[in-house]
């Protein structure tokens, strides 16, 4: 694995793979999750879950469990706020419990809170619900039947959102096309898994609720939880424990926070509630399966000169983030090739299953697999090589898409050529045994997102930094949320750079409504970048402060005092120096404390057209990656052998973390690709909510991976920054199925690429 | 996830292990390992009053031989034990191999290979490569002891023909005039995934030709099946690669696979198909002693 190429001597602490601030506490088990946490007189919460897909609840009788010793209260929707919730303000669709209907196995009807988790447990046995059963809406492409029965009363035909964006003439362009395809491709309802399941603690005492919590974003939950119970945003604190992966699951309020606040205020003891495996898989939020329709045209070189996307997405029961996916899916695909004619046709539906939202690469994963697809088939068509079609489409740096995303920074065909190199593809494309393939797919993905998910005012990041009176420690607050990713490390070393002191120098105070500036959190790939650029201000603002009061002391012009791991020297006058200490110390003596304070806000991003916002960020990232596989054709089993992604994410601040996140979102992408699928019973039951039959890549599975960067400097990020945590694992499915068909001449539409799916394709092939 | 309530009983001879699960009688489950029984615990699968637990019982552990009996493997050895014992490596690696093949590392440190067999799992990894070699179990009861072949111990998925207060005790695989065996797994990832199909066959040979064949099917039948057939296919035959894929064939459509979540009838007949071919050509090229 190579270093960081961009790495700019110029910086002492970014740049460089400094260990992670928590690594100490992961590794020895010192750090504690929400669910290793016990507070004094806490009871133990639990969520009654509907065994039906789609039913009327008729009765609930809650005697039996109020009567079991040691249980402290039962409740159901007459005992909660009706308040419709959701994270898409447009949609807000949920209550806390279901109030007349319930519309997924596992939609929440009822809880308790006892003594301790058997009690909850036996309790939640013994609450009788009486249920009509009503026939499910299973089926994504009938859901909008006149004959399916309607999930909710206010979205007719079951239709979540109805899309239609339309940019140039793509009629006009395909009809004058040298050569058009249409193809239809297919993804599933993969999940998160992240290995934490969802828990909150929340405490009720003299009218305020804290609630500590597995969250990506205390914001929202603080937002969302005081709109709910109707409390003022003060009264609500959320802080965020140690988080055992996110990955879009917790960025909305699950359930385990109202549930437990509600049974919180309830007893007037702290209530903490944990999912089981279950529970976090029907709960779900996360991949949307999608049904993709592309027709895109090409000139007899290979120009794409137009393409027209249709989709229909399976929603699942509720809105959750849906509408944004939604628009996501569509809104992606004219990123990383340039072509001005797009139409993008979309339907979000609702059906009785589990219901989806964001997921690591959001809407834009299973789109970018159908294109990736198509324009491998498009190559092969026209008898082109599979990279340079894409070097003749790739987007330029300094360009607008048709959906008019401003594009800054883009070594997108430098990735290119780097992939191509460090692959060897010009020595195996076509040249390996007939069980080799090798294939490519590319990417691209937003840096944060150019609007809050609803409607406010607010920067999207804020950041203080406060000197320690003796001017040895700096102490970093941030709102930014650290789930694993690494978003503290980035932070502290972005903080130490901007001031001028060292990594180990910075102190974290982090992710708490109360004590830590307000950031939107941990989705949309947003904090390098977000609150990066808020906490480089906040260190900038300390670096001058400092300076200024050094030039005194040296008797010196301040614009001649400079500042490098704490050393104050006047520019050619290597005698006159002072440590960073004594002048912090001086200034809390004369002036107070030493702070900084910086947030970020993204300029105005975007067209005015309808969902225009949806896509819209200061920066974009460009990813290429190729893959080798072998295929057994007896078995249709594949094996990845080999994975070289080269990725354009701006200045690294740390390679170890980068490459880290490189290889999380692409083996998380071939368990999309290869793996993973949430499926049913006739009934909408789940089948396979566990861990043995969901499956998910293990170590023994996963390919090797090279993980490389091309040199690029983002003008909209600090220090140069862009993204790099979900964009690569948009590539991976394309990137795979091309490998495939290189390999054994098949070619698979609807993921995943299971072996049996491969093999029916194969004896497919041999009856042609 | 939370495991019912049970007592807990931990007798401190086999015997007393016996007499406490003829007392019980239905009531009392055998807790050996625990990464079956558990888990079905949690899931409300399993409803035991009693645990009678055999942690105690260290002469159901670990692996010897006995010249004139064969090597014999206690019930309460981990697979982990399996994969790492000499005895095992030395004379049937193909057993080790196949404990290897299961869960995870974590999991073939606790779960045992009696838990394989008693739990009657028609995906079993262990069964079909004992069943290969002939192997017997040893069963104790409060009335005694008696012998059976693995062969004969199932009789349905969860069901076997252990009585209400008898414990396999061993596993014996006796002294081979085989010359060779293997078991082949398909699974739908590296590791912690059940087989799809498992095949294991064993071969005796005399020069070019088989004098005897065993192919056993795991994961198409109920239990784990003797593919009959496809064994009449070679034995007694001079090998030869139209052989081996005579007998896949017959091997495939002898089996009764299921259509479920990890893969449909038709696709498991294939995988029959291939990986018996595969199974017997190892077991005739690589041999096991």
């Amino acid at each position: 694995m190579s270093e960081a190429t961009t790495q700019n001597k110029e910086y002492s602490v970014i740049g460089r793979s400094f260990p992670k601030v928590d690594a100490r506490d992961k590794a020895t088990g010192r750090a504690r999750y929400t669910g290793d946490i016990k507070v004094p007189n806490m009871l133990y919460g639990k969520i009654l879950r509907s065994p039906h897909a789609h039913a009327r609840i008729l009765k609930i009788d809650t005697s039996m469990a109020e009567a079991l010793p040691g249980v402290k209260a039962v409740i159901t929707a007459k005992d909660v706020p009706s308040t419709m919730y959701g994270i898409s303000p447009a949609r807000y669709d949920e209550t806390i419990f279901a109030i007349e209907k319930v519309l997924y196995v596992g939609d929440k009807v009822a809880a308790v809170a006892a003594v301790d988790d058997e009690t909850a447990t036996k309790a939640l046995s013994l609450i009788d619900v009486e249920y009509e059963v009503l026939p499910p809406v299973l089926d994504p492409l009938r859901a909008m039947d006149d004959d399916q029965p309607q999930l909710h009363p206010q979205y007719p035909r079951n239709i979540s959102v109805e899309i239609h964006q339309n940019f140039g003439d793509v009629d006009k362009a395909l009809a004058e096309a040298y050569h058009v395809r249409t193809d239809t491709f297919s993804g599933t309802r993969t999940s998160h898994v992240p290995m934490e399941p969802h828990a909150a603690i929340s405490k009720w005492e003299d009218g305020k609720l804290t609630i500590s919590c597995s969250t990506q974003s205390p914001h929202y939950f603080q937002y969302h939880i005081a709109r709910v119970f109707g409390l003022k945003m003060g009264d609500v604190r959320v802080m965020k424990t140690f988080v055992g992966g996110g990955f879009g699951g917790k960025l909305e309020a699950s359930g385990a926070e109202y549930v437990s606040a509600a049974l919180a205020m309830k007893t007037g003891r702290p209530v903490k509630i944990v999912f089981d495996r279950w529970e976090v898989f029907t709960h779900h939020r996360g991949r949307h399966p999608q049904h993709i329709t592309l027709t895109t045209g090409v000139t007899k070189e290979g120009k794409i000169v137009g393409c027209h996307a249709r989709f229909i997405i399976d929603g699942g029961a509720y809105t959750s983030l849906g509408i944004a996916s939604a628009y996501y899916a569509g809104a992606m695909i004219p990123l990383i090739y340039m072509f001005d004619d797009y139409r993008f046709d979309g339907f979000r539906v609702h059906t009785n299953l589990p219901s989806c939202g964001a997921q690591r690469g959001h809407g834009a994963p299973q789109p970018r697999f159908a294109f990736e697809s198509q324009l491998d088939m498009i190559a092969k068509d026209l008898g082109m090589d599979p990279i340079e079609i894409r070097r003749l489409n790739a987007r330029k740096p300094n360009t607008m898409t048709p959906n008019e995303f401003q594009v800054n920074s883009c070594a997108f065909t430098e990735a290119l050529d780097k992939a191509r190199n460090i692959s060897g593809w010009d020595e195996k494309k076509g040249k390996l045994s007939s069980d080799k393939g090798i294939g490519i797919g590319c990417g691209g993905f937003i840096s944060g997102n150019g609007y809050a998910i609803y409607r406010t005012r607010l920067p999207h990041s804020g950041a203080v930094i406060k000197v320690s009176e003796q001017g040895d420690i700096a102490t970093l607050y941030t709102g930014a949320v650290d789930i694993g990713q690494g978003s503290d490390t980035v932070l502290a070393q972005m903080a130490a750079e901007a001031i001028g002191i060292n990594y180990e120098d910075i102190k974290l105070v982090t992710a708490d409504t109360e004590t830590t500036p307000h950031d939107f959190g941990a989705y949309a790939s947003r904090q390098t970048l977000m609150s990066g650029w808020a906490v480089k201000q906040a260190g900038e603002e300390i670096r001058k402060q400092v300076l200024e009061l050094a030039a005194e002391m040296l008797e010196a012009n301040v614009e001649d005092v400079d500042i490098d791991r704490r050393v104050i020297y006047v520019k050619g006058s290597p005698d006159k120096v002072l440590p960073f200490e004594r002048v912090a110390n001086e200034f809390f003596i004369m002036r107070g404390p030493l702070v900084g304070r910086g947030k970020y806000a993204p300029p105005k991003l975007g067209g005015k057209f309808k969902g225009a916002p949806v896509g819209t960020s200061p920066a974009y990232s460009f990813a290429a990656q190729v893959s080798q596989v072998e295929v057994d054709e007896e078995t249709g089993q594949v094996m990845v052998t080999d994975v070289w992604d080269v990725h354009d994410c701006g200045q690294v601040i740390n390679p170890m973390l980068l490459h880290a996140q490189v290889e999380g979102a692409l083996f998380m992408g071939m368990g999309e690709a290869m793996y993973e699928a949430m499926v049913f019973d006739a009934n909408g039951k789940p089948l396979n909510a566990n861990l043995g039959e969901y499956r998910i890549p293990t170590a023994l599975d996963v390919p090797h991976v090279v993980s490389d960067l091309v040199d690029s400097y983002e003008p909209a990020g600090p220090f140069g920054v862009k993204e790099v945590g979900e964009g690569a694992t948009l590539p991976t499915m394309g990137s795979y199925a091309n490998a495939i068909y290189d390999a054994i001449g098949v070619r698979i539409y609807d993921m995943p690429l299971t072996p049996e799916k491969v093999w029916r394709a194969i004896q497919e092939r041999k009856r042609m | 996830m939370i495991v019912p309530q049970f007592e807990y009983l931990v007798p401190q001879s086999l015997q007393e292990a016996c007499a406490l699960l003829g007392q019980h009688g239905s009531k009392a489950k055998v807790l050996s390992g625990g990464s079956d029984l558990i888990v079905k615990m949690k899931n409300g699968l399993a409803k035991p009053d009693y645990l009678v637990s055999l942690k105690n019982l260290d002469e159901l552990k670990g692996v010897r031989y006995e010249a004139g009996t064969g090597v014999i493997i206690g019930s309460r050895t981990t697979h982990n034990q399996v994969i790492a014992n000499p005895i095992l490596r030395e004379k049937y690696p193909s057993v080790c191999a196949a404990a290897a093949t299961m869960a995870a590392y974590q999991i073939r440190n606790i779960g045992t290979i009696g838990g394989n067999l008693v739990n009657a799992v028609p995906s079993a990894d262990m069964p079909p490569i004992l069943i290969a070699l002939g192997a017997q179990a040893r069963i104790v009861g409060t009335a005694g002891e008696r012998v059976v072949r693995v062969e004969d111990f199932f009789l349905g998925p969860g069901r076997t023909v252990l009585g209400q207060d008898e414990i396999l005790a061993e596993l014996v695989i006796p002294d081979q005039a085989t010359t060779g065996s293997n078991y082949v797994k398909f699974g739908l990832r590296r590791a912690g995934a059940l087989a799809v199909v498992g095949v294991a066959s064993s071969v005796t040979m005399a020069g070019d030709v088989a004098k005897d064949v065993r192919i056993i099917l795991g994961a198409v039948a109920p239990i784990p099946m003797v593919a009959r057939e496809a064994e009449n296919v070679l034995r007694g035959k001079k090998v030869s690669d139209d052989l081996i894929q005579h007998a896949g064939k017959v091997a495939a459509v002898e089996s009764k696979p299921i259509n479920d979540i990890r893969g449909s009838a038709e696709y498991r007949r294939n995988l029959v198909d291939v990986l018996t071919r595969r199974s017997l050509k190892a077991a005739i090229e690589k041999g096991h002693v």
